[in-house]
């Protein structure tokens, strides 16, 4: 396995051992998803932590629970991390009651990233819907901060409805930054909506990016994967041209607990980040 | 035969009691009820005669079904996480049978790889596994068809041999070697020990009947892969009761919960199992949600799935899958069965 694990940040050598982190700032994204800013309470590791756009960690909360999330933030803005959590159960519920001064537990990085080094030179495609942008924001502001070393950005970002749309302050940014080509969208809007409507993968065929020399990158709901890679496929991308991140229930985020399988792959360890020429090879359609 | 010993049954007790002065002795016990691998009452050794193998895997000695991973306490300066005390007592187990310890070794390549499991690991660097040839096997037992000699074994420290009125024993590694040397009052073993004790060798492996074909079993998996109707087949009367996964020696599946409250409790780690659907269930899908999927993934993560990641397959023909089922699955009538294609 291809595992990049040099950069281990174990808490007294043990691995199931969360650091301590504190809730630094909170920002409500939309009504069921907030994103919390913290930060180690460990100077060193504050120091020292690094990761790369699209790893994931697992946060506690303590006498709740593990849950994972990907890490939202950029590695290149390091004043502090951020993660998004949509509201779904025990520990999402109980993230969303924290406030700021709280302390969580966090363990990771884990997973192994987009492989951002391939991208260099290429013309980016990203997709995104609701709060699958998360992992994509992290990868987008790394990109930004580094300019230089790629070509055009499209951005296709969409949400059910206006309220639904998560880190709007990054869609006004991006929309603003003339070397980004940003479409934001919805399934439908209201009164005040004056932006563009229409699914995702319709949005993204009518934009028709190139696929000359260009990666695309993808996440949001299944149903939204499922009818985004053919419209890419139709645009000319290849299936080694695409990537995804993939969801499984996760508990140790190690590839020990065995939960997050597909066939001998290990999403937590192997993925969460697949090339769908790597998704098409999966012997099992279990994902 | 050089370093090895012999020793009268009746003074295993005594034996016992010299090594519990050093380790922890566990020994086969009914004390719980299901056998289990337990530590020696410093009398007792009537197992000599019942036991045949445990009904808990010694896997539990080093993987506990219920197992505290940190105390946590909210105080003034916030949390604080407490490891429980290092366990620093050395353990020794008696009379592991030798499907048992070589599923130690599997479990090892899992709770290895990548990151280390501090849990199991500790444990593991600190026991002495003495085995216990096997006479009597079940008839459920397919050991010698996964490589295993069920008089023999590589996975152990010391290896005792039942030659009737005694046992002869033999260092199997180099942990075992110094033991057997710094351990009074065992005689040295007579050449006709190791003659008596070949014979119970052999006639123990010729003992085991049942047989699984594992001739190029993974490409034969991958072939009926998606052969649903097989599946469905095989799977129909498993009642998904989750035994076969908690007591197989070598399923490590586990689930992390927290109890108590946010101001004070404990991050534990409980067994888990495949057999489950709400073990893989996601608030919009769940990728095995249906039995034949979870009976297919038990199967195939055995016999394809773990071996292709750690290169050694993930069963020992134990058997206790076999015996312990409550409506009598077999594993070995799968794998036999196997259709060539989809
Ligand atoms: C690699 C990865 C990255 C993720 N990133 C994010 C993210 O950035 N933001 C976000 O909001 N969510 C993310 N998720 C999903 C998130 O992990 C789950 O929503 C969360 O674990 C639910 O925890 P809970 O205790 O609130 O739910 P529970 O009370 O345990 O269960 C509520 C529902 O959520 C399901 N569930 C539980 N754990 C998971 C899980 N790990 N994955 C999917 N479903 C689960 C349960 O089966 C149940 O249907 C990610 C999941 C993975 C695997
Ligand atoms: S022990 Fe038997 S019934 Fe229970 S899950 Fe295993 S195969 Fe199914
Ligand atoms: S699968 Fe069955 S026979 Fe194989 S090791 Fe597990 S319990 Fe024993
Ligand atoms: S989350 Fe435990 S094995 Fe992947």
């Amino acid at each position: 396995m291809t595992t990049d694990v040099s950069q281990r940040f174990l808490a007294r050598d043990n691995v199931y051992l969360p650091h301590i982190a504190v809730i630094e700032k909170i920002i409500d994204e939309t009504p069921g998803v907030v994103t919390l800013h913290f930060n180690f309470k460990d100077e060193k590791l504050r120091e020292e932590f690094t990761f790369k756009p699209g790893q994931f960690g697992e946060y506690s909360v303590f006498g709740i629970g593990e849950a994972t999330f990907c890490i939202s933030s950029s590695p290149t803005r390091r004043d502090h991390l951020e993660f998004a959590v949509q509201r779904v159960g025990k520990v999402t519920n109980a993230l969303h009651r924290l406030d700021v001064g709280s302390e969580m537990g966090f363990r990771g990085p884990y997973g192994n990233g987009f492989p951002l080094d391939s991208f260099a030179g290429k013309n980016l495609v990203f997709v995104a819907g609701g709060i699958g942008l998360a992992p994509l924001r992290s990868l987008i502001w790394n990109v930004i901060d580094d300019r230089d070393k790629y070509e055009k950005i499209d951005i296709v970002y969409g949400a059910r409805s206006p309220a639904d749309l998560c880190f709007k302050y990054d869609l006004d940014a991006w929309g603003n930054d003339s070397s980004i080509n940003m479409v934001t969208t919805v399934d439908k809007g209201d009164a005040s909506w004056t932006g563009r409507e229409g699914f995702v993968p319709q949005v993204l065929e009518q934009a028709a990016p190139s696929a000359r020399n260009a990666v695309a990158i993808v996440c949001g709901p299944p149903i939204m994967i499922r009818f985004t890679f053919p419209v890419l496929e139709k645009l000319g991308f290849t299936p080694e041209q695409m990537f995804t991140t993939l969801e499984k229930r996760m508990k140790c985020g190690i590839g020990k607990c065995g939960r997050c399988n597909i066939g001998n792959l290990y999403v937590c360890r192997d993925g969460p980040v697949f090339s769908f020429a790597q998704i098409k090879g999966f012997i099992s359609s279990e994902y | 035969m050089a370093d090895s010993k012999r020793i009268n049954k009746e003074d295993t007790g005594r034996l016992l009691d010299e090594w519990s002065k050093e380790f922890s002795v566990s020994v086969p016990s009914r004390e719980n009820g299901m056998p289990a691998m337990l530590p020696w009452d410093g009398k007792d050794t009537s197992f000599l005669e019942w036991y045949r193998n445990t009904v808990i895997p010694p896997k539990a000695n080093f993987f506990p079904p219920y197992e505290k991973m940190f105390d946590f306490q909210k105080g003034a300066e916030g949390y604080h996480l407490e490891l429980p005390p290092s366990d620093k007592q050395k353990q020794l187990i008696f009379g592991i049978r030798p499907c048992d310890a070589r599923a130690l070794t599997i479990l090892d390549t899992v709770f290895q790889d990548t990151y280390q499991d501090p849990y199991y690991l500790s444990r593991r660097a600190n026991t002495v596994l003495v085995g216990l040839g096997c006479t009597n096997p079940y008839d459920s037992c397919f050991c010698t068809s996964l490589g295993i000699s069920p008089g023999e074994s590589t996975d152990v420290d010391l290896m005792f041999t039942d030659t009737g009125d005694g046992f002869f024993i033999e260092p199997v590694s180099d942990k075992g070697r110094e033991l057997l040397a710094a351990t009074g009052g065992l005689e040295d073993g007579l050449e006709a020990d190791e003659a008596r004790a070949k014979d119970v060798k052999e006639a123990a492996y010729r003992k085991i009947t049942r047989r699984i074909d594992t001739g190029d079993i993974q490409q034969r998996l991958a072939a009926c892969f998606e052969n649903q109707d097989y599946w469905e087949k095989v799977a129909a009367k498993c009642v998904s009761c989750g035994i076969c996964t908690f007591l197989c020696p070598t399923c490590y599946c586990f689930d992390i919960n927290d109890e108590l409250s946010q101001d004070e409790g404990t991050r534990f780690r409980s067994w888990d199992s495949c057999s489950f659907p709400i073990y893989t269930r996601m608030p919009m899908e769940n990728p095995r949600q249906e039995k034949w999927r979870r009976v297919r993934q038990k199967v195939c993560h055995k016999y394809w799935f773990y071996p292709v990641n750690l290169d050694i397959t993930a069963c020992t023909g134990c058997g206790r899958c076999i015996r312990l089922c409550p409506v009598n699955w077999d594993i070995t009538q799968t794998l036999n069965n196997l259709p060539a294609s989809s």
